[in-house]
């Protein structure tokens, strides 16, 4: 189906699925038609399991104003078998799903292969000017989700929760260095306080550009931790905007949205090439496929 | 044949609190290819209707075991279309008496399953109706 709707939630829908599946020369044809990104934008990762979708719920409750929707894009792995997904981090947004103040949208991976989603660049320009005053990415919590995430998004808040081995392994991947904020989630586990002072003894290194990350305990049944956390990111926002320069910021998102096309337009042209093309050898084969990455 | 882009919610209107079904349906249509959202236990068909519009799916599948399925039906058909996402195709699923299949037809229901077809026929039926 084409054509405008009468209901805007339904274009708005709408252009987010034709941006998601738009294929590398699509997803350039429609740059212009797009908004530039201004809203302030949290991320959310952490590994599978430590709670991210039913946290996200808690935040985007205390987050939402009267003029401040808030949009949030959560996005969930692929079958590499078959290429579909279950999008499931809407079951536990249980409680908000049922607002019509907070917009949730599903997204599967599909091939992309950092966490993210093709083109979530894109997705999340196209949310601005829609009531927003906020937009909440959930990533899957695998692989270099971490790093991506932090040039498409203003916030990096990591979840980690006790005795997961979790901190011990994000120390080791150097992913404890990317987040503004961590999150030790499930805290009424026990291990919770051990694993928020590690964690913070780490953070306090983290401190060169001025902002030191907070470590905040969350568990289900503490409104307290939830809302350090609204407090939190609302201190970022605004450290933020003293500290940050802008242009670093965009050089950042231009250059990971420049990469990703590259590399899904390698994806494409290796797809499409039969055996012959494949029979070259790697020195022809590379100039061959260098040559077919142009539009 | 695939549904490989195909967004399909899977949704359980109604009082009923089983949903063994829904979710064997749900893995069925992912390993089909396509990317399936499913709402969890009882919600409304309102609800139901607003998911489908914020997802932008092509189908909703409704799983329904209460014996409310005409009544059902009807509502989220009547919900769609005031979203104005009439043209979101619907399929019913569950325990639905052969003589009730024609109204629900008539309701708007594309395809009506019952617990006599296996899987793959299910997931057949849906790749036929959405071109897929």
């Amino acid at each position: 189906m084409s054509g405008e709707s009468r209901n805007p939630r339904r274009n708005l829908s709408r252009a987010l699925t034709r941006i998601a599946n738009a294929d590398v020369s699509e997803t350039l044809a429609q740059q212009g038609a797009l908004p530039t990104g201004n809203l302030p934008r949290i991320g959310i990762t952490g590994a599978p399991g430590a709670g991210k979708s039913s946290l996200i719920a808690r935040l985007a409750n205390l987050r939402k104003r009267a003029d401040r929707k808030v949009a949030v894009l959560a996005i969930d792995p692929s079958s590499p078998v078959s290429q579909g997904s279950i999008l499931g981090d809407r079951i536990r947004m249980d409680a908000i799903a049922d607002d019509p103040d907070i917009f949730i949208r599903s997204i599967p991976s599909r091939r992309a292969h950092d966490g993210l989603a093709d083109n979530t660049a894109d997705l999340l320009n196209a949310m601005e000017g829609h009531g927003f005053g906020e937009i909440i990415l959930e990533t899957v919590g695998v692989g270099q989700a971490e790093y991506t995430i932090r040039t498409l998004v203003d916030t990096v808040v990591l979840i980690l929760v006790p005795h997961s081995g979790d901190a011990i392994q994000a120390m080791k991947a150097g992913i404890l260095e990317m987040a503004d904020i961590y999150v030790v989630n499930k805290a009424d586990l026990p291990g919770a306080e051990l694993m928020a002072a590690e964690i913070e003894q780490v953070a306090d290194h983290q401190s060169a550009d001025g902002w030191t990350p907070p470590v905040i305990m969350t568990s289900r049944d503490d409104p307290n931790g939830f809302a350090a956390l609204d407090e939190a990111i609302t201190n970022h926002a605004a450290w933020r905007a003293d500290h940050k320069d802008v242009a670093t910021a965009r050089h950042a998102r231009a250059r990971y949205q420049a990469q990703g096309l590259i590399s899904r337009r390698i994806d494409e042209v290796l797809e499409a090439a039969d055996a012959d093309f494949l029979d070259q050898e790697p020195g022809a084969l590379f100039d061959a496929i260098v040559a077919r990455l142009r539009r | 044949m695939s549904l490989n882009g195909k967004r399909i919610l899977i949704a359980k209107p109604g009082l009923d609190g089983h949903d063994v079904g829904a979710k064997i349906i749900a893995l069925a249509l992912r390993d089909a290819g396509a990317d399936v959202i499913y709402t969890g236990l009882r919600r409304s068909p309102d609800y139901i209707a607003r998911v489908a519009v914020d997802e932008d799916v092509d189908a909703v599948g409704l799983s329904i075991l209460s014996g409310s399925h005409k009544e059902l039906v009807e509502e989220t058909v009547r919900c769609l279309a005031e979203l104005d996402a009439g043209d979101i195709h619907l399929f019913v699923g569950g325990t639905i008496p052969s003589e009730d299949h024609d109204e629900l037809r008539h309701a708007g229901a594309r395809g009506i399953f019952t617990a006599e077809m296996t899987i793959d026929a299910v997931v057949a039926a849906i790749e036929a109706d959405l071109g897929a």
